[in-house]
């Protein structure tokens, strides 16, 4: 018995294209407005530093949204719970224990995560929709918690007082740098992500869970991974954002309102993309700049056009541009080339 | 004796947590959809009772008899214009749709009525008291239980005996294979929206009676119909009844220990009935 053997088989060479001329521009644009986040003090004034604060918060916690909803299915509406977790730890840890607050900011990151874990192991076993009201409970239970709670000073709530030892220009210096550190993390963490193995699963799961399951993706893992990571970037938001406002209550820590912004966000800019975020974040702060003072009647619009891209326009805007101009921003996908052309 | 009048508080209270969450289990067992804005819908409709009540110079029952159908309307108008089109296996869509939809109600409201707390005026009813065994027990509390008891039974019965009943059942098991059986899952989808928010009409009627209702109480009232749903178990009628009971007792009990414990107490025991019975207390286990 010989081996029958095998026909010789040219391998063809080819290249695996991972950038575009499109992504390259945006790329190098994204690098440029980190830097422009980065050194504020030195081109904007204490309010604009606030303003562009606010905006990040918005794309920082929309990306985090996105990354749960638009990859790992898991619809939550209660992300909120982990900011002003993390928010809260902050104070206490440089209020009442006297540690550095730009210490804190990165330490009170351990809260969320440690939260994390015990309730993605209780919320997992509610069944799709259910899960996201779920969310929602565990929302309500630390924002009664905190109003209970003597050691966060209970429904009064606490002021960063030792914020005063540093100047006006050292806070801006601060929550610039912070700003920078926190779309790096956010948005360049998400963009590292989805270029890793671990993006190619995660789009696996978005596109059909059971069929990513079958290629050997451990869809149960993944989740909790990005349920976690989920909840430390939203609290790195509500560290930094709560650090800027100097101070915080159970009702603006576990406030809503972020669940309603991020929701927008995304679901108008274009889930499951980074393009979306940047593009609903914007629209989002643009539209309350101008509307806000519309109050109520501006949030029956914001409510409506939510409603409206969930019944006829689910990819969102950058769907709709995506559809026509193949020109990604921050291009994720693989394109193999003949490398003889 | 200060904790046995608790526990009968807290089932009156369950009577009232009943009445949001038939409708809830309804369209989650039905149609796999949770309908965010369920608690704001029963605001909407206590907020246009009062309304009417106050133009008309209605009492409490006429008020009812006007508001049930208007909200059996509403039910249906809610599944053809929005449902119908977000109903499917990804829960994303329905529950973005929903969402949406509370927010702009809730701001709706806040812009046509204020923020001001309302309430319907009873003449008297939700003065009067009976006392029975030593404990004094409110007329419209109970009234409230009775009601709820009638709409569970009666929602039980209709899913049991009807042919309407069973449309929805076959629906609910397996939608394709209910369709080619000559049933159109979209009709009975929206005779089943319909009948849930109906039943809000007659929660909206009482919740407005026996407390006030603002514009923003809604996601309160949709966080108590789905923690009862959950203890009770899901796809079950009377578990969402008995579970609304169990809800309405550890808040009731929770609010005797701490004032500012009662609604966290609820909160607590729902998730630990989520720790210990995932499948609710009277689901049965999951294979």
């Amino acid at each position: 018995m010989s081996a029958i053997p095998y026909a010789a088989t040219e391998v063809p060479e080819v290249l695996v294209q991972r950038q575009t001329p499109s992504g390259r521009i945006a790329m190098a644009l994204a690098v440029l407005a980190m830097i422009g986040v980065a050194v504020m003090p030195l081109w904007a004034s204490t309010g604009t530093i606030r303003s562009v604060l606010v905006l990040c918060c918005y794309i920082a916690v929309a990306q985090m949204w996105n990354l749960l909803a638009g990859y790992a299915g898991l619809v939550s509406v209660g992300q909120h719970a982990f900011m002003g977790a993390a928010g809260y730890a902050l104070f206490v840890l440089a209020q009442t224990y006297g540690v550095d607050p730009f210490v804190a900011v990165f330490l009170s990151l351990l809260v969320p995560a440690a939260l994390a874990v015990p309730i993605y192991l209780l919320l997992h076993r509610l069944d799709g929709p259910y899960f996201s009201i779920g969310t929602w409970v565990v929302a309500e239970v630390f924002r009664l918690t905190a109003s209970n709670l003597p050691l966060v000073n209970s429904g009064a709530g606490m002021s960063l007082r030792v914020m005063k030892d540093y100047s006006a220009f050292e806070r801006n210096i601060a929550m610039s740098l912070l700003c920078a550190g926190m779309l790096l993390v956010t948005l360049g963490g998400s963009y590292w992500l989805l270029r890793s193995r671990f993006g190619l699963a995660l789009i696996a799961m978005r596109d059909n869970p059971v069929a990513a399951a079958s290629q050997g993706v451990n869809v149960v893992r993944l989740r909790f991974l990005i349920y976690v990571a989920s909840a430390v970037g939203c609290g790195l938001v509500g560290a930094i954002y709560f650090m800027a406002q100097l101070r915080i209550t159970p009702g603006s820590a576990f406030d809503p309102m972020w669940a309603n912004v991020a929701i927008f966000i995304v679901m108008v800019g274009g889930i499951g993309s980074i393009e979306g975020v940047l593009i609903g974040s914007l629209i989002f702060f643009i539209a309350d700049r101008w509307f806000g003072e519309y109050g109520a009647t501006y949030f029956v619009v914001l409510g409506l056009m939510t409603l409206l891209v969930a019944l006829y326009a689910r990819t969102g805007v950058w769907g709709l541009i995506s559809k026509r101009w193949d020109a990604p921003w921050f291009p994720i996908q693989r394109k193999l080339v003949d490398s003889y052309r | 004796m200060q904790w046995f009048d608790a526990l009968v508080q807290g089932i009156l209270l369950g009577g009232m947590y009943a009445q949001y969450a038939l409708g809830m289990a309804l369209m989650f067992g039905v149609m796999r959809i949770v309908n965010i804005s369920h608690g704001d819908l029963v605001i909407l409709l206590s907020l246009i009772g009062i309304s009417i009540a106050t133009a008309w110079g209605l009492g409490p029952l006429p008020v009812l008899v006007v508001l049930v159908p208007l909200a059996v309307l509403m039910g249906w108008v809610l599944q053809k214009a929005v449902l119908n089109r977000v109903v499917g296996s990804d829960p994303l869509p329905s529950l973005i749709a929903t969402f949406g939809l509370s927010i702009a109600l809730q701001n709706l409201m806040l812009q046509i009525w204020s923020a001001n707390s309302r309430s319907l005026p009873g003449h008297g009813i939700e003065s009067q008291s009976l006392e029975i065994g030593g404990i004094y027990v409110g007329l419209l509390p109970l009234i409230v239980l009775a009601v709820a008891t009638g709409l569970t039974w009666c929602l039980d019965l209709t899913l049991k005996r009807t042919r309407f009943g069973r449309a929805l059942r076959a629906a609910s098991a397996d939608v394709e294979a209910a369709a080619m059986t000559g049933i159109n899952p979209r009709a009975v989808y929206a005779m089943a929206t319909a009948a849930a928010v109906g039943i809000l009409g007659f929660a909206a009627v009482f919740q407005a009676l026996r407390s006030t209702v603002a514009p923003a109480d809604g996601p309160a009232q949709l966080i108590y119909a789905f923690e009862a749903v959950i203890i009770g178990g899901m796809g079950t009628v009377w578990g969402a009844f008995v579970g609304s009971m169990v809800l309405g007792i550890s808040q009731a009990i929770g609010f005797r220990i701490d004032p500012g414990f009662g609604v966290l107490a609820g909160h607590i025991v729902f998730l630990a009935v989520l720790a210990s019975r995932p499948q609710g207390l009277f689901g049965k286990a999951l294979s």
